[in-house]
């Protein structure tokens, strides 16, 4: 059968025609042949998200996203996308934005309301998710937590050349000195040792984190973002702990300058040159008198007389 | 009735055609005759419109051809037949279709009729048993055959012949010579050759209009032929009839 | 005779012009359509597709050899391929093969209708013979040519993935993934839009360039030469225009 021209063009058009609708539905990453449903949602911060990346639930690709657009209206981000037909996106769900920008692997994380809840329309709007995701996290928190570490540095820095200077002080009495900054010392000692489960305990929790980083793609994304708020206020807790660590420094310094400047009973007991001193000139003036009075008895025996006198 | 008026024509700056007059009768076979490059094959297409002139006018059937719509222009050529040079069957249809081809595009006949009057055009000519033949396949006689075959497949009042014998050895000629006085005589239609070919001429023709320097210089019936004494066209008529060894 | 371009480019247009109004005379060139159609369209398939299917491959190949870092996921092959393809690639390769293949043809087909009195016979039957020879030309370029743009983009992101699996580059599941990532659903429309105008373009120039032929053999020569010259050189045009007024 010889199949004619009219035919043969004909399939090739309609052949050619269901290869392109196929293929850029494909490429959109919609499924070939279910529909698909379209829906929106506003964001504060589209945080580099653009048409063509993904929507997913659950880690599974659902979807893509169609427009982002500043809204006139509102002043927000306007996020168009479309899902699967299938996936059942019902009252409750909202939507975040995830992944890292500057890699370019930015998508759209849509997290289900309940099954029994009444199904978003067509064309209707999602909520949008509470908080940010990991990155987004630490990213706003990054300057407020170098302070704190900052802060905390800072004050490690004073006690240290607070005890620096108590050690290079000459005058004072070396040995109460050093017994006081080797007590001092013991008790930095015995409060770092306290500390040291503590802070091992975050060096866990930075690994925690970090593991929690790397398992970003298994979706942990809120345990994640727990974990930096955990690390975070152990940070705080670090930092008041160390605050308090250098008051007790200064505090003992304190005490140290006044036992030195003989401040006090102990101070005075232990620690006063003068006493020494006064006791020396006081037995410095009695071997003058005596020298005196070898040498000039008539000088004392005068005031003797004048004593006889009487 | 075919009236050429006052007829002006140039390509590039170069006039071919100086102001022709010519007046072609209903029912006449008239010889339009000239040596090559005098503008007669030029003359001819602007007789069905191919060609617009400069100046000047056309007039068929009293409608002046290049004042009307291009739909009636279109309408007015069908009453024309036209068989060119080189045949110009279309290389890509077989001989049948070439006849065919008029009959279908302008007719609303039944494939059976148009087979037909298709065999009856081909017979016609002489050659009713070429029709499956590819142009290419027929030597340059049979190509001009099929093609009047062509030309009267609509039944036009008027039928052009653009040099019908030339490039043909005398045999042939003849018998091309012969079709065109059959076809005057049994369609009863108005004949234009445009030709060189003097023995043609006195073949066939009733009138001959001669062409000389883009002008028309002589016309007259053919017995006024002979008996002209006007140089040029005797000094045209003894070479060609010198040429063919009449 | 030399026209000089300005005189070309108003024959052209009026050569437009009198196609537009032969458009609606549609069974002046019903059959002629199909068959244009048939020869424009399904007869160019196979080169067009040999042609996209080793531009797509080779693509592939040169992106991968050009991705030297480690950082940059393979997926990137696909993200570069597929946009290339859809966009230029799939529609340029196609236009460059057409305008040898269907505009040389179209002028040497017309040309040669023009020396050998055919057309003007078509004319002298009372046939409208732009109608009768462009139109359908024409027409069956702006459709047909969409048609071989899918295919060649079908085969050359398919031979890309291929060579990409086969040859150790990047496999398919990643190509696509990188292809996915930046796809934009404007690209393959404006592709379509590129490939229909380089379809008239190339049509139409080469019908007119047979068209109005003259001069005999040597003059359908030159005609198929310059329609084929032309063609690729308005196609070029077209497409940095498209570009710069769509994208």
């Amino acid at each position: 059968m010889r199949i004619s021209n009219e035919l043969k063009v004909g399939l090739t058009i309609i052949t050619a025609t269901v290869i392109f609708i196929l293929g850029v539905r494909y490429f959109e990453d919609l499924p070939l042949f279910a529909t698909t449903y379209d829906l929106s949602a506003e964001f504060d911060n589209a945080g580099g998200l653009i048409p063509g990346n993904t929507v997913r639930v659950n880690g599974v690709n659902v979807g893509s996203v169609n427009e982002v657009y500043i809204s006139t209206e509102t002043g927000k981000v306007e996020v168009k996308f479309h899902v699967d037909r299938n996936i059942s996106v019902t009252e409750g769900a909202y939507a975040k934005v995830s992944g890292i920008d500057a890699l370019g692997a930015v998508r759209l994380d849509l997290y289900l309301g309940p099954l029994d809840a009444p199904r978003i329309p067509e064309g209707g709007r999602v909520a949008v998710g509470d908080g940010n995701d990991i990155f987004g996290d630490i990213t706003a928190r990054a300057p407020e937590m170098l302070e704190r570490v900052s802060s905390v540095l800072d004050g490690l820095d004073t006690v240290l050349l607070e005890t620096g200077t108590m050690l290079s002080q000459p005058e004072s009495d070396f040995r109460s000195t050093l017994r006081s900054v080797n007590g001092s010392v013991t008790e930095l000692q015995s409060l770092l040792a306290a500390e040291r489960n503590r802070i091992s305990a975050i060096l866990q929790n930075v690994e925690e984190a970090t593991g929690s980083l790397k398992t970003l793609t298994s979706e942990n994304g809120p345990a994640v973002s727990k974990l930096v708020e955990d690390l975070s206020v152990t940070i705080a807790t670090l930092d008041r702990e160390l605050v308090g660590l250098g008051q007790a420094s200064r505090s003992l310094n304190v005490l140290l300058d006044k036992i030195n400047n003989g401040e006090g009973t102990l101070g005075l007991l232990v620690n006063d040159p003068s006493m020494y001193h006064k006791m020396d000139s006081t037995l410095d003036g009695i071997n003058m008198l005596v020298l005196d009075f070898k040498t000039n008895p008539g000088k004392y025996l005068g005031e003797m007389k004048l004593v006889d006198l009487f | 009735m075919i009236s050429v008026k006052n007829l002006y024509k140039s390509f590039s700056g170069k006039e071919v055609l100086k102001g022709v007059d010519l007046d072609i009768l209903e029912g006449e076979t008239l010889a339009i005759i000239g040596r090559s490059g005098s503008g007669k094959s030029v003359l001819m297409k602007h007789i069905i419109g191919l060609l617009q002139p400069d100046s000047g006018s056309i007039m068929v059937d009293g409608v002046d051809i290049n004042k009307v719509s291009y739909a009636d222009l279109r309408s007015i050529r069908q009453h024309f037949g036209v068989l060119f040079q080189g045949g110009a069957l279309f290389d890509s249809m077989n001989s049948f279709e070439n006849v065919a081809f008029p009959l279908r595009t302008f007719t609303s006949m039944s494939e059976s009729e148009v087979q037909r009057v298709v065999l009856e055009c081909l017979g016609m000519v002489e050659l009713p048993d070429v029709g499956a033949k590819m142009p290419s396949e027929l030597s340059g006689g049979m190509q001009k055959r099929v093609a009047l075959a062509r030309a009267v497949a609509l039944k036009p009042r008027y039928i052009l012949y653009d040099e019908p014998t030339s490039g043909l050895d005398p045999e042939t000629s003849n018998t091309i010579d012969e079709l065109i006085q059959n076809l005057a005589d049994q369609l009863n239609v108005t004949s234009i050759v445009v030709t060189h070919d003097m023995h043609s001429v006195l073949n066939i023709a009733d009138k001959a209009a001669f062409v000389h320097d883009g002008r028309m210089h002589w016309t007259g019936t053919i017995a006024d032929l002979h008996a002209s004494t006007d140089q040029v066209l005797r000094s045209f008529v003894k070479a060609n009839e010198y040429q063919i060894g009449v | 005779m030399v026209l000089n371009p300005i005189q070309s480019m108003g024959r052209y247009s009026q050569l437009l012009f009198k196609a537009f109004g032969a458009v609606p005379e549609f069974g002046t060139y019903r059959k002629k359509l199909w068959e244009q159609m048939m020869r424009i369209g399904v007869d160019s398939m196979p080169i067009v597709m040999l042609a996209a299917a080793f531009s797509g491959a080779v693509t592939t190949v040169q992106t991968s050899y050009q991705l030297v870092s480690p950082l940059i996921p393979k997926s990137i092959i696909g993200s570069i391929v597929v946009p290339s393809m859809i966009l230029e690639l799939g529609a340029v390769v196609t236009g460059f093969i057409l305008a040898g293949r269907v505009g040389a043809r179209i002028a040497a087909e017309l040309g040669t209708m023009r020396v050998t009195e055919q057309i003007d016979a078509l004319e002298a039957m009372g046939l409208n013979s732009i109608g009768y020879l462009i139109v359908p030309r024409v027409i069956a370029g702006i459709v047909m040519f969409p048609v071989l743009y899918v295919a060649a983009c079908f085969v050359g992101i398919g031979g890309g993935m291929m060579v990409g699996h086969l040859g150790g580059f990047v496999p398919i599941g990643e190509f696509v993934d990188g292809a996915r990532e930046f796809f934009q659903p404007f690209d393959p429309i404006f592709g379509l839009i590129k490939s229909l105008v380089f379809g008239f373009t190339i049509t139409s120039v080469s019908c007119f360039k047979g068209y109005y032929t003259a001069g005999g053999a040597e003059g359908v020569g030159r005609a198929t030469t310059q329609a084929a010259v032309a063609s690729c050189v308005f196609l070029l045009l077209a497409d940095l225009i498209l570009a710069a007024t769509l994208l």
